[in-house]
């Protein structure tokens, strides 16, 4: 019966305590199922959370509130107030559009893949990872949308019935290609995190003392009561769930890279971008996955269930992709010589040489050579260095998009070349997008469950063996 | 069995069923098994996290999940390529509602560009699959259902913590208070207790749930107006949120603008300007006179042209399109021998149809259908004996007849005294066209026995 659910590889280990050395348990320190449910359910509860918590939300929403009077700047006064210009038409709409979709992929990759492919360690995590992929869609969503310029428009984007100009969508196109991947990806992202979270809100609910926070988290966890037929049908559609988001999360920016890849602009028009953009998005998804989870470990009190064993195997995560990421540059660089097209030569020899060469040594020490670093133990183990390096390949992989968008400076004609220079706008809207999604972040982190409970305790009594001496 | 019963002296309803806590895991899993086993069917187990082997336990059904996804998954697929196929590939001009579908070729690809359309088909599938699963989680679960008679259970609230619960239903037919309660505690049941139907509580009145409807139609009612206004024809200026480019700070036409001299917002052509197809260079053809030096049209004109800009104070300069007002200047007024004779343009049976239905557009009002003088307007002058109307000369007077073809172009171009010019309203060809026609019908009042053929002349003798 259990074919599908998630312990089935281990379902043999029933009852058998692992050796520690051999395989250490994935909660560590004297839990029960008790202690799990009250180290999270605390976080959310405690009527004073801790005074960082209360530091970085002053800051991120009053960030966040510039990045909104800004929008409504732009809205005023037109796209104008970007240095987008008539060679570089894509300006940091696009690279930030980009770069926030790309980290959004951690968290459904963590979700999904890690949950098709039985690694237990993900349940720690991928609550946490699943937010951070909405909030990021969020600010990813947010960029397109302002960028076409007439906001109030930005409902031409989608296929309607319009009674004035009688036109459809152009389903030809990469860029609406991209409005239906984004938009699916959001929905399915949110219907994935919600559903996960059902069985916890349950919790919350029944823990909660103040009749608002009771009939609020009665609402949302919609009268579960973790009968054993509601969890049959729950695990069933979280599994079918995971097998679609799956696919999905590998189409999405394989659509985003389309966006480039299927112009002729050199530089652009290769097909290397699709792998080397999903390689690129799981990349600096768990990098920003370990930029946000180093200190929300240490201020939530949760290192017993995010162990320092999860975080270097995220490290090493970032290892590999990283790798990949370095071996899609080379692969640029050999197919530029091997195709023999002079103007792809052109724009690879600009990139590492051009005027704006910086940019690409900037990206290339980021992405490739920092992410090295993991290979030594005592690197992965001491979280400071860790969150400084997760920070790095954030800086990188925004500076791979930049890169990339860069490649319209120089296109075919040298009589339209022009120099990007971004405007103060372009730079605080930047800031003002990690406004957003801190915001939004450090709300989650105070009245959501961050750690999906029931799965902790799932893998504690089946892969840890605690399911004998409960108590 | 007092101790079964919650401790307050809330009245009771029917009684649901029993609830036993089991210690963890294991235990409930064994448990449940042990009471199927016995024969219970109606037998529920709660616990924090999914248990293993429970399903086995309790014998519960599989679920039709997954044939619900692979339904939708299906149609997905088929919706997103018949919208495609649609949007892009049909086009219905005139449907309602803006369904008229938009066929057009694009980047060299076909209407039905199925490899372009996989993208948008591959992202509904998993849009409508996961719907399938969300909401079929949640409608095969039979939820939301707030309120739930375990709820009013104390104990029942560790069912999401660290709790392990078997429910055994009143309605199982081998449920009997007693009974069941031991064989519960057999099992290692601890804190058994009795699950009432709740008596107390209130339920939201009906009618607020008409409201609730009136009020959400309503509400829909002013984006529909807004939508369908935007659509359709008016009189009234359309309402739109976003004013857009209606109204755009530029010099629109016959409105004044201060930073020029004449304060004119219209300016004039720059001197010299020949507007295209402006340039007339063909004397004959344009203003009906062959210039005395013998070039057709050319250097001449131009140069009055031009000397007519450099004379006209800026003010009252010529009108935009310069040459076409242009009249020669008084003093070139062409002699009577200078006037063309014979038509500038190929005569065919064409022209003279389209010469004569434009004459009844344009001339017959005052020169009536026969050109003589007497169409609808003059008539009515007449009637209401109105001075200063000059009837229209007939264009059989000798006087007319007698003109060269090239002065009737001229009169129809720039009017004869009362009559005003209408070279503004009717194209060159035309003009001519309409000369022909007037030809036409002198011949056919002015005609003698000789124009008519030979059989027309003794079919007339015999009617005599
Ligand atoms: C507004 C009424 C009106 C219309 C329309 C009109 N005419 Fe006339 N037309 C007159 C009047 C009035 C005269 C006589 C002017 C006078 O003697 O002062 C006249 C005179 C003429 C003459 C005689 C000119 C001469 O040398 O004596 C001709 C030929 C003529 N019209 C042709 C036309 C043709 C061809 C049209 C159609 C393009 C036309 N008219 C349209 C009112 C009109």
């Amino acid at each position: 019966m259990a074919t599908a659910d998630i312990t089935a590889g281990v379902s043999g280990k029933l009852g058998s305590v692992p050796e520690p050395w051999i395989d250490p348990p994935w909660v560590e320190g004297d839990n029960d199922y008790k202690s799990v449910t009250e180290k999270v359910c605390r976080i959310s509860e405690n009527p004073r959370p801790p005074l960082a918590w209360f530091v970085s939300f002053v800051i991120a929403a009053s960030v966040a509130g510039m990045f909104g009077a800004m929008i409504g700047y732009l809205i005023i006064t037109g796209v104008g107030v970007w240095g987008n210009q008539n060679a570089v038409a894509w300006g940091f709409p696009i690279v930030n559009f980009v770069f926030w979709v790309g980290i959004g992929h951690a968290g459904t990759l963590i979700s999904a893949i890690l949950f098709l492919f039985r690694q237990h360690w993900r349940t720690s995590i991928n609550r946490f990872a699943e937010a951070m992929t909405i909030f990021a869609v969020v600010c990813a969503g947010t960029f397109p949308g302002i960028h076409v310029g007439r906001v109030w428009f930005a409902y031409w984007l989608f296929p309607y019935p319009d009674t004035r100009l009688n036109m459809w969508s152009q389903f030809r196109s990469p860029l609406l290609w991209d409005v239906f991947a984004v938009s699916t990806y959001a929905t399915v992202s949110v219907l994935f995190w919600y559903m996960g979270m059902i069985p916890d809100l349950a919790t919350l609910r029944d823990r909660a003392v103040h009749p608002i926070r009771r009939f609020a988290y009665g609402l949302l966890s919609l009268g579960w009561t973790g009968s054993s037929s509601q969890w049959l049908i729950y695990e069933k559609a979280y599994t079918l769930l995971a097998a679609l988001a799956t696919p999905l999360v590998l189409s999405v920016h394989t659509i985003v890279s389309f966006d480039f890849a299927v112009s002729q602009l050199p530089g652009w028009h290769t097909t290397i971008f699709p792998p080397y953009f999903v390689a690129g998005a799981i990349f600096s998804g768990f990098g920003m996955v370990l930029t946000l989870m180093v200190p929300a470990r240490q201020w939530f009190g949760l290192k017993d269930i995010v162990t320092t064993r999860h975080i270097e195997l995220m490290c090493k995560v970032i290892t590999a992709t990283g790798t990949m990421v370095g071996f899609a540059y080379l692969t640029e660089f050999f197919i530029a010589w091997y195709g023999g097209n002079p103007y792809e030569q052109f724009a690879f020899m600009n990139r590492a040489f051009g005027p704006q060469a910086w940019a690409y040594w900037t990206m290339i020490s980021c992405n490739v050579i920092s992410p090295q670093l993991f290979w030594f133990g005592a690197i992965r183990r001491n979280m400071l260095l860790v969150f400084i390096i997760s920070i790095f390949v954030n800086i990188g992989m925004w500076f791979e998009r930049f890169v990339i968008i860069l490649s319209l400076e120089r296109a075919f004609l040298p009589g339209s070349w022009q120099s990007f220079v971004p405007t103060w706008i372009d730079l605080g809207m930047l800031v003002g997008s990690f406004g957003l999604f801190f915001t939004l972040f450090l709300l989650f982190c105070r009245f959501l469950p961050i750690v999906a409970m029931s799965e902790v305790k799932h893998v504690m009594a089946y892969v840890d063996g605690k399911a004998k001496k409960a108590h | 069995m007092s101790k079964t019963h919650p401790s307050h002296d809330a009245p009771q309803g029917k009684r649901l069923g029993l609830l036993a806590q089991f210690a963890g895991p294991e235990e409930l899993v064994a448990a449940a098994e042990k009471a199927t086993d016995a024969g219970y069917q109606r037998v529920e187990a709660f616990s924090p996290f999914p248990v293993l082997g429970i399903d086995e336990a309790l014998k519960n059904p599989r679920t039709i999940l997954p044939y619900v996804v692979l339904m939708l998954g299906l149609s997905g697929m088929c919706i997103a390529l018949l919208m495609q196929c649609y949007m892009n590939g049909m086009e219905f001009p005139g449907a309602p509602w803006g369904l008229s579908g938009y066929d057009f070729l694009i980047s060299g690809k076909p209407s039905f560009s199925i490899p372009a359309f996989i993208p948008v088909t591959f992202e509904v599938i998993i849009l409508l699959s996961a719907f399938g699963a969300f909401f079929g989680m949640i409608l095969l679960n039979g939820l939301p259902k707030l309120s739930n008679p375990l709820f009013r259970s104390e104990r029942f609230a560790a069912a999401t913590d660290d709790g392990f619960f078997l429910f055994v239903e009143a309605s199982d037919p081998k449920f009997a208070e007693a009974e069941t309660e031991a064989f519960l505690s057999s099992l290692g049941g601890s804190g058994i207790e009795g699950i009432d139907e709740p008596v107390t509580g209130h339920a939201v009145p009906g009618f607020l749930y008409l409201v609730g409807a009136a009020v959400a139609t309503l509400a829909l009612l002013p984006p529909m107006y807004l939508w369908a206004t935007s659509g359709t024809t008016s009189t009234v200026p359309r309402i739109s949120f976003f004013k857009d480019m209606e109204n755009q700070p530029k010099v629109k036409p016959q409105t004044t603008f201060a930073l020029f001299k004449d304060g004119r917002g219209m300016r004039v052509a720059v001197p010299g300007t020949v507007a295209r197809g402006g340039l007339k260079d063909d004397a004959k053809l344009y203003f009906g006179y062959e210039p005395e030096d013998g070039f057709v049209g050319g250097p001449r004109r131009i140069e009055a042209m031009l000397a007519s800009y450099s004379v006209q104070p800026v003010a009252d300069g010529p009108d935009a399109d310069g040459a076409d007002s242009a009249t020669p200047p008084a003093a070139d007024q062409p002699k009577e021998e200078n006037w063309v004779t014979e038509f500038p343009v190929k005569v065919t049976k064409e022209l003279m149809e389209r010469g004569q239905q434009r004459f009844n557009i344009h001339c017959a009002v005052c020169h009536g259908l026969d050109g003589g003088g007497m169409g609808l307007v003059t008539k009515r002058a007449l009637e209401l004996e109105q001075g200063t109307w000059t009837q229209p000369t007939s264009v059989h007077a000798e006087s007319v007849v007698e003109q060269p073809v090239g002065k009737l172009f001229n009169t129809i171009s720039n009017g004869v005294r009362k009559m005003p010019g209408y070279k503004e309203h009717i194209a060159v060809e035309d003009r001519w066209a309409i000369v022909l026609y007037l030809r036409a019908i002198q011949r056919s009042q002015l005609a003698t026995a000789d124009d008519l053929p030979k059989d027309k002349l003794i079919e007339l003798s015999n009617l005599n």
